[in-house]
């Protein structure tokens, strides 16, 4: 799967409208910018090796096409996952133990920014937060309605823990429902999370087609 | 061409039209997703270990529902509660809840709460601060303000625990001893005759050792003393060799629904019932206890053909009950609401007691109770003698500071005690309370108050069920939704730090709390577990501290009865039988969709009220279901819809409790009629109460017809045969059984 110049495109935007926000942006820099958004635009794309699929998983078919939610500070999944190759789960600490994943606590982000990237204006915002005792207000995008319980915990647990399944490539079975993080900055929704979607998933892997499985 | 349809081909067809559209709807995105980026979802900043997203974590607290004192644990996720179940270590209700506790939540979450401080400014309440609110209560009550002695006033609900001493203390300060404890559902009547024929008030009932339950009016699956402890306990008497339950009433309530024999006596001649099987039990011999002749004597007098005149009750059916309960000794006889609220309810009640004296169930079924052994703790009791009080001294304008809290004189007092007029007289009124009912809006002063589940307290069931007597703690299940709620205690508290240093040492009620459970005496802390440093956070856990109770015997003694009540009641030839249910309760809890939503148990009507009328009655009335009927007293009148059912005295009426707010909040406000506005002032002699079921009734046709909201639909099968059944005779024939 490659990964589409939008996503660079937008990166570039959002790291300046960071900039924006906390008035560290001079007309030199907007120049700069447009020039490289230029040159940006007409390099060719960069691409990663699509995700292997699990041997022991037929992933669910469909996809989703989705705005991009801007978030209160655009967090850059790809720098994480991709260049730090951090695990989902070393964040997402939540997935293995409860229905939701989580999102993480303001603590564990400072836990490395309190001396990692400490100029970085995405990062001075963070501190900006967490100096003031408060979250940011993430904007949901992963969701499903309330009358369905879907839970994390039971799918780690059979498609990652049961199969032993190496834990540090975890990033291929969340991917089936999340898409390519790696390459995203704030998460996008790439897969439908609809009825359909999980069922025809059910029907291939042996999940409960009971409607009290998920609809309780 | 005609395409001809019939039932089966449309089932067909429709059959297929909606697997059709079910498949393609899986995959539609826009009507089973969500969009993104619409919602919030904000992470912890500094998670507790124990939290984690998604997962419960359980806390025991106490229900406030209502005054038994059951134990809850509360699920809470994301620091929000979520759900209550009940507390299996509360020998009050072993893990078991009623649906008013299940309903907590939406008294938490109800969306009338009051969020701010409001203070009378001429005609109208308006918000302010805490601070103005404050210094008003200050210059109002506080020692510079001049006001003590007995015109300071004060009205709640039943009280127990903490919550008690630091209102008897407040009261003390200012050297008042007006706590008027209100109750409308309650056992005032029958705790007097206790406390005189057996020494103590509120003895403990061992349903499951009774082979009989002789009920006069007692609703105990509904609303007598410990509902959810009484359900627990009927199943144990019903399992094993079956008991048989009869029930004596003017309507049938959920307990006379269950029982195997219902009888409807005239209202108000239940004593005379009870005295009557009495003296039939003697005549036979059958007693296990001798009684002295002068009550012999007394007795006499009730024969079988003077009793069936008097109650109504059938000759056969009154020997059928002196027989049952000779057969499948040790009984237990009980009487409730219906029996209690007369004129002689007393005397009706202790002629009841008498039947346990005789039939020798004093020691079997009917134990001394564990006490408390802290006194200032145990609950106080709520009752109508004291709102009768309450009305007489606001009537002589007795009064010039009323403090309100967990009840609502302005809307259960009678509406010829004038109670709401009355309180426009006294000069300045608090009111503790979450919700704008009628009592709070006609405050000065507002003090919104934490709800059931954000506040600390203690609580000291009235009727200890357990050998061990028990304490149960309140602690919050969440932090308060709202900024401008303050806990009840912290406010008294802060009240009582104006007048005495020594309250000083305690910034709030939760340290005040911790520091009086943690230091109370071994008797009561002895049974929590580990050293005296871990009390407070092993009572925390557990929810319950079970005390030592000292051993106690009943001390059995018989009174006087007087029988006589004579009133010209021409005019009015119906009895008004205010009725009561667990869900709506006294009305405190119309406003819980939930509660209104769920059907009355007998009735099964919705969201109003009715008026439930004998067939017999509602043919000579001329009305059906539906149809309005005027209840008209010498106190006033109210129309509601009639609800036809056989299981009701052809002479009664019975409208129930809990609908006809003027105010309360948008779900219950507007909302049917209630029956106790037009209760006439009479008393019960002895003891003072309201006698609420004493009132004398005309019911007209109102010629109005609306459509009467319940489930069921159907009162009759139609002849479709869909339960079949079969007479207990054709059953011995045909099936062999001897």
């Amino acid at each position: 799967m490659q990964v589409e110049r939008r996503t660079l495109l937008r990166k570039l935007v959002c790291s300046l409208r960071g900039r924006m926000r906390m008035k560290t942006v001079t007309i030199k820099q907007l120049l700069s910018f447009s020039v490289l958004a230029f040159v940006v635009s007409i390099l060719p794309a960069k691409s990663y090796a699509e995700l292997p699929v699990p041997a022991h998983i037929t992933p669910p078919v469909g996809e989703h096409e989705s705005p991009i939610v801007p978030q209160p500070i655009e967090f850059p999944h790809d720098r994480h996952v991709n260049d730090m190759k951090i695990n989902c789960m070393y964040c997402h600490t939540y997935a293995r133990r409860s229905k939701v994943a989580g999102i993480p606590p303001t603590s564990k982000c400072m836990g490395c920014h309190k001396v990692i990237a400490t100029d970085k204006p995405r990062i001075q915002q963070l501190t900006e937060y967490w100096e003031k005792g408060e979250s940011p207000k993430w904007l949901k995008v992963h969701d499903v309605p309330d009358y369905v319980h879907f839970t994390h915990e039971k799918h780690i647990r059979k498609f990652v823990f049961d199969e032993k399944f190496p834990v540090e490539d975890v990033q291929q079975v969340c991917g089936l429902c999340h898409g390519e993080v790696r390459g995203m900055t704030v998460a996008e929704k790439k897969k439908p999370l609809n009825m359909g979607f999980c069922q025809r998933c059910h029907e291939a892997n042996g999940g409960p087609g009971d409607c009290w499985a998920c609809h309780k | 061409m005609s395409v001809k349809v019939n039932r089966r081909k449309f089932l067909k067809m429709l059959g297929w039209g909606g697997a059709g559209t079910a498949l393609t709807g899986c995959d539609l995105p826009t009507t089973v997703t969500l969009e993104e980026g619409k919602e919030e979802v904000v992470s912890y900043l500094m998670p507790e270990e124990y939290a984690i997203p998604g997962i419960g974590v359980w806390y025991a607290s106490t229900c406030t529902q209502c005054e038994a004192g059951c134990g809850l644990h509360g699920r809470v996720r994301e620091g929000r509660v979520l759900k209550v179940e009940g507390n299996p270590d509360s020998p009050v209700n072993h893990g078991k809840s009623c649906m008013m506790g299940q309903s907590t939540v939406q008294s938490h979450y109800n969306p009338d709460r009051i969020t701010s401080p409001m203070m009378r400014k001429g005609s109208t309440l308006q918000s302010v601060s805490w601070d103005e609110a404050m210094s008003a209560l200050t210059s109002k009550i506080g020692p510079d303000s001049g006001v003590k002695g007995d015109r300071v006033g004060m009205i709640t609900g039943t009280v127990s625990g903490h919550q008690a001493v630091i209102i008897d203390e407040l009261l003390a300060q200012v050297g008042s001893k007006n706590h008027y404890v209100h109750e409308v559902i309650n056992t005032s009547v029958w705790s007097s005759v206790c406390r005189d024929m057996l020494g103590d008030e509120m003895p403990k009932l061992n349903y499951d050792k009774a082979g009989v339950i002789l009920s006069f009016g007692a609703d105990f699956l509904g609303t007598w003393i410990s509902p959810v402890h009484n359900m627990g306990e009927y199943a144990k008497f019903r399992k094993g060799a079956r008991g048989s339950l009869i029930q004596v009433e003017p309507k049938m309530t959920l307990t006379g629904g269950n029982a195997d024999l219902w009888i409807p006596a005239k209202p108000g001649t239940e004593g005379a019932l009870a005295l009557g099987i009495a003296n039939f039990i003697i005549e036979r011999g059958w007693n296990a206890v001798d009684v002295p002749s002068s009550i012999a004597k007394t007795l006499n007098q009730y024969t079988l053909t003077a009793v069936e005149k008097v109650t109504g009750v059938p000759v056969n059916k009154i020997k059928r009950i002196a027989s049952m309960l000779t057969e499948r000794a040790p009984s237990l006889v009980i009487a409730g609401a219906s029996t209690e609220n007369h004129e002689n309810g007393y005397d009706a009640v202790a002629s009841v007691m008498l039947l346990n004296l005789i039939m020798g169930n004093i020691g079997k079924t009917i134990e001394a109770s564990a006490k408390f052994p802290e006194k200032a703790l145990r609950a106080k009791q709520g009752n109508t003698k004291d709102l009768l009080l309450l009305a007489k001294a606001l009537k002589d304008n007795k009064l010039d500071v009323l403090f309100t809290y967990n009840t609502n004189p302005a809307f259960t007092a009678p509406a010829v005690l004038q109670v709401s007029e009355g309180l426009s007289s006294v000069g300045f009124k608090v009111a503790f309370s979450m919700f704008p009912d009628e009592t709070t809006l006609q405050a000065d002063l507002v003090l919104p108050i934490h709800s059931g589940m954000e506040d600390w307290g203690t609580h000291v069931p009235a009727y200890q069920p357990d050998t061990s007597s028990v304490l149960s703690l309140q602690q919050p299940l969440m932090e308060p939704i709202h900024k401008e709620t303050r806990g009840f205690g912290d406010i008294m508290l802060s009240m009582l730090k104006l007048r005495n240093k020594n309250f000083g040492d305690f910034p709030d009620y939760y340290s005040y709390l911790q520091t009086a459970v943690a230091n109370m005496p071994a008797d009561v802390t002895g049974s929590v577990e580990g050293a005296s440093k871990d009390i407070w956070s092993n009572v925390l856990q557990k929810g319950i501290v079970k005390a030592k109770a000292s051993a106690n015997a009943l001390t059995p003694k018989l009174v006087d009865m007087k029988f006589k009540v004579k009133h010209d009641n021409s005019g009015y030839p119906m009895h008004l039988v205010p009725s009561a249910r667990l869900g709506l309760w006294d009305g405190r809890h119309a406003n819980i969709p939930w509660l209104q939503e769920f059907p009355d148990q007998i009735a099964k009507v919705v969201w109003g009220s009715w008026a439930e009328l004998h067939p017999k009655k509602a043919s000579e009335l001329g009305v059906k279901n539906g149809d309005y009927v005027r209840v008209t007293s010498a106190s006033g009148s109210i129309e509601a819809q009639v609800y036809i059912h056989k299981g009701i005295h052809p002479d009664a009426v019975s409208v129930p409790m809990g609908q006809g707010h003027d105010e309360f909040g948008r779900y219950a406000k507007g909302r049917g009629v209630n029956p106790l506005k037009i209760l006439n002032p009479l008393m019960e002699r002895r003891t003072g109460e309201l006698a609420t079921h004493a009132t004398r009734v005309k019911v007209t046709n109102a010629h109005k017809h609306e459509k009467l909201v319940h489930l069921g639909g159907s009162e009759t099968q139609v002849g479709r045969k869909f339960v079949k059944t079969i007479s207990v005779d054709q059953l011995r024939r045909t099936e062999g059984e001897a």
